[in-house]
């Protein structure tokens, strides 16, 4: 892969998700060893800069550079110079000063890694973007659909919930797309607006229609936040339409993966024991998050080629 | 007592006496002295418009110069002067400054002020409600007998209907235009760029064309119920284009313009540009489909012209995350170019869209005859050039930078000075 950042899955080539996906494969054993770490990345410095609350992107971000002996450095909303009235630009400058290899940067607005990316040498890794990209965890989902599944191509996937603002949802729209999977997305109207169709899925908002046939159900996170908004009206209409228990997933197939990119919302998005039954992959999909970040540093920062005692 | 000028061998095209024929033009005490073939005139600076187009000057109804106040963004030496680099002879100035132009202090300031600058003329938009803020009405009588020639809240839709309606029935009397941006604030406040595939694209949340088309039904309808004569400053949308069709077919006092820029770039600029805010714009650029419809609207006059929709900005307010970053660009020195391109080269269309048109919203009639007042520009419609910083306007943003456009503006005159171009000797 030939690329200084990684931006969205949006112009990301089949290619290039199959050399990340068979990299992180790769990768992954490392975790599995008492050791746990090789010397790929030594010497090299990766920031993550998060302005935007989270604890599982940052964390799996943070553990896939230390595996690879990179030195990290935190930097987040609470901390940052912004609350002081700095502009993101400046305050990249600042970290541009200290020489940094890699930006793991998550922004509540659209298009901000793009305006570092541009601006910037070093290389930018999009863990979040308002509303747009989320490549990364669209990345861990069809490592993990392709564990189970091999080929993507033909597969459906159902994405339901709020998808109109779900960067998780948007990435995986592209990047599974790309691979030639088709998506079916399912929620309110409010969330699954008519122009989704833009992004090339079909859009229902019945969820039973989405579930049969599905070889994945991704269920997204709903957030309280929209209650305000005309977004939605209650939680408990919500689950009643919109949510997944035992009865739907029955209408798919036993070998049908539930995933869910968290946090859940137990008793909204979907009961427990859908998440905590035998068809949710769900934490297979965070231990997949640690190889695939591995596999995406070590691919942009162009790490020491992978050794005998390398992976 | 400005010189003689002889505009040496131009195509003059001049939609009000419907010439369109390679003519000189004598100017003398600001005025234009006589326009014929071959005129023999003794001391006058004769300048060679030969390939050229030698036009009435442009009229802008609404370009923020900040001023007072913002003067950092711009002030009434540089807007006057960008407007003129951009072939404006005319610029009416928004009301949107520091503090507002909403008391006869401020605008009789700024009205005096203006007789100074050395570029375009400026002339000044009062505001209509107090601070823009649409709630309670200015002291607009007072405004007017302060200078100003019209009254508007800038860029400011106009939420409240009730407001909206009692304005239009106060202001009317007072026999000047009112200018509106027509839009639906609470469908504007989330969006940052227009609604439909490439803001799904982009992952930016869209305005809604709807948003433009409820605000012209809404204003049409109180045009309607009042007789209040009212311009539209941008209408970029083909629902809305629709509305204002329907509107003037009935016969009422409503006239349009669309920014310049929007007939030469959509939507998918956004994402092209990599998220560059200079297209960070409201009205925000709109689908193909908007852009094709304006481009006919002026064609068929649904459309009376286009603005420059001048909103300066420097790094402070643009060198942010996209949604952070403020709206709106320069306009006024890419105006000419962009309408150009935009009607492939019909200078009766492009002149009538940019002087004629806009002109007639303040009742005037700008046109290239013995005897009338000599504000007109020269441009080379043939001379592409590229849009670059720095430019005559404090701002530093404007969407169209780096791309090549065609006709140049050579020169300026208003009241038969040179105000852009060469001041002295050939041209």
């Amino acid at each position: 892969m030939n690329r200084k950042d990684l931006l969205g899955l949006k112009d990301v080539t089949a290619d290039e998700i199959t050399e990340i996906l068979d990299t992180a494969v790769g990768f992954r054993a490392i975790s599995e060893r008492r050791i746990k770490k090789v010397p790929t990345l030594r010497g090299r410095t990766v920031v993550t800069f998060f302005m935007e609350n989270s604890t599982r992107t940052r964390l799996s971000f943070d553990l896939a550079a230390k595996r690879l002996s990179a030195d990290t450095l935190g930097f987040s909303a609470s901390s940052s110079a912004t609350k002081k009235g700095e502009t993101l630009m400046d305050t990249a400058r600042n970290i541009d000063a200290m020489k940094p290899d890699a930006i793991i940067i998550r922004h509540s607005a659209a298009g901000s890694p793009h305006m570092l990316a541009k601006a910037f040498p070093w290389s930018v890794l999009n863990a979040g973007d308002g509303i747009n990209e989320h490549p990364s965890q669209a990345l861990l989902d069809m490592l993990t659909m392709r564990d189970h599944l091999g080929d993507l191509s033909g597969k459906r996937v159902a994405i339901v919930g709020d998808v109109f603002h779900s960067r998780v949802a948007r990435s995986n729209i592209f990047g599974l797309k790309t691979m030639g999977a088709d998506v079916v997305v399912a929620g309110p109207g409010t969330m699954c607006p008519p122009q989704m169709a833009h992004l090339g899925v079909e859009v229902k908002h019945r969820i039973d229609e989405v579930v049969e046939g599905a070889d994945v159900v991704m269920m997204l996170r709903i957030q309280r936040e929209r209650l305000g908004a005309a977004m939605m009206s209650t939680v408990r209409e919500y689950s009643r339409f919109y949510g997944l228990d035992l009865d739907r997933l029955r209408r798919a197939s036993p070998d049908t993966l539930v995933m869910h990119p968290g946090p859940i919302n137990r008793g909204v998005e979907m009961t427990p024991d859908v998440a905590d039954g035998p068809q949710s992959v769900i934490l297979e999909q965070v231990t997949n998050g640690v190889a695939v970040r591995m596999a995406l540093l070590y691919l942009l920062l162009g790490g020491e080629p992978l050794g005998e005692d390398g992976a | 007592m400005p010189e003689q000028i002889l505009l040496r061998g131009g195509r003059v095209v001049c939609p009000v006496s419907g010439a369109d024929a390679v003519l000189d033009v004598h100017i003398a005490d600001g005025l234009v002295a006589e326009v014929g073939a071959n005129l023999g005139v003794s001391g006058a600076r004769e300048i060679d418009c030969s390939g050229r187009i030698v036009a009435p000057g442009w009229t802008d109804l609404g370009a923020e110069l900040c001023d007072p106040g913002l003067c950092y963004r711009e002030d009434l030496t540089s807007g006057s002067e960008a407007g003129a680099a951009g072939g404006f002879t005319t610029v009416v100035a928004s009301p949107k400054t520091e503090p507002v132009v909403d008391t006869p202090a401020v605008a009789a300031d700024v009205v005096a002020r203006s007789k100074e600058v050395p570029g375009a003329r400026i002339l000044q938009s009062g505001a209509l409600t107090l601070g823009l803020r649409g709630e309670s009405l200015a002291e607009v009588g007072l405004l007017v007998e302060a200078g100003c020639v019209a009254l508007s809240d800038g860029r400011k839709a106009m939420a409240n209907a009730d407001i909206l309606r009692r304005t239009l029935q106060y202001v009317h009397p007072f026999g000047v235009p009112v200018f509106l941006r027509p839009g639906e604030p609470s469908l504007e406040k989330d969006g940052v760029m227009h609604e439909g595939r490439a803001s799904m694209h982009a992952g930016l949340r869209g305005i809604p064309a709807a948003a433009e088309e409820i605000g012209i039904a809404r204003i049409v309808a109180l045009v309607r119920a009042t007789g209040a004569r009212v311009h539209l400053s941008q209408v970029t949308t083909a629902a809305g284009l629709k509305r204002v069709q329907m509107a003037k077919s009935e016969g009422l006092p409503l006239t349009a313009t669309v920014p310049a820029r929007h007939l030469l770039l959509n939507d998918e600029e956004v994402e092209a540009s990599v998220y560059n805010t200079s297209t960070r714009l409201l009205p925000p650029l709109r689908s193909e489909d908007d852009r094709k419809a304006c481009i006919q609207a002026l064609h068929d006059g649904v459309l009376d012209g286009v603005t420059a929709d001048h909103v300066p900005w420097t790094r402070v307010a643009k060198e942010l995350e996209y949604m952070h970053a403020r709206k709106g660009a320069n306009g006024l020195e890419t105006a000419l170019g962009a309408t150009w391109a935009a009607l492939e080269g019909d200078a009766q269309a492009v002149v009538r869209a940019l002087a004629i048109g806009p002109a007639a919203v303040l009742g005037q009639e700008p046109r290239v005859t013995s005897g009338s007042v000599a504000d007109l520009v020269v441009f080379e419609p043939a001379q592409d050039w590229t849009v670059t910083a720095p430019y005559k306007s404090r701002g530093g943003y404007d969407p169209l930078e780096g791309r090549a456009l065609p006709a140049a503006v050579c020169l300026t005159v208003v009241a038969g000075r040179v105000v852009y171009g060469p001041r002295t000797g050939g041209a």
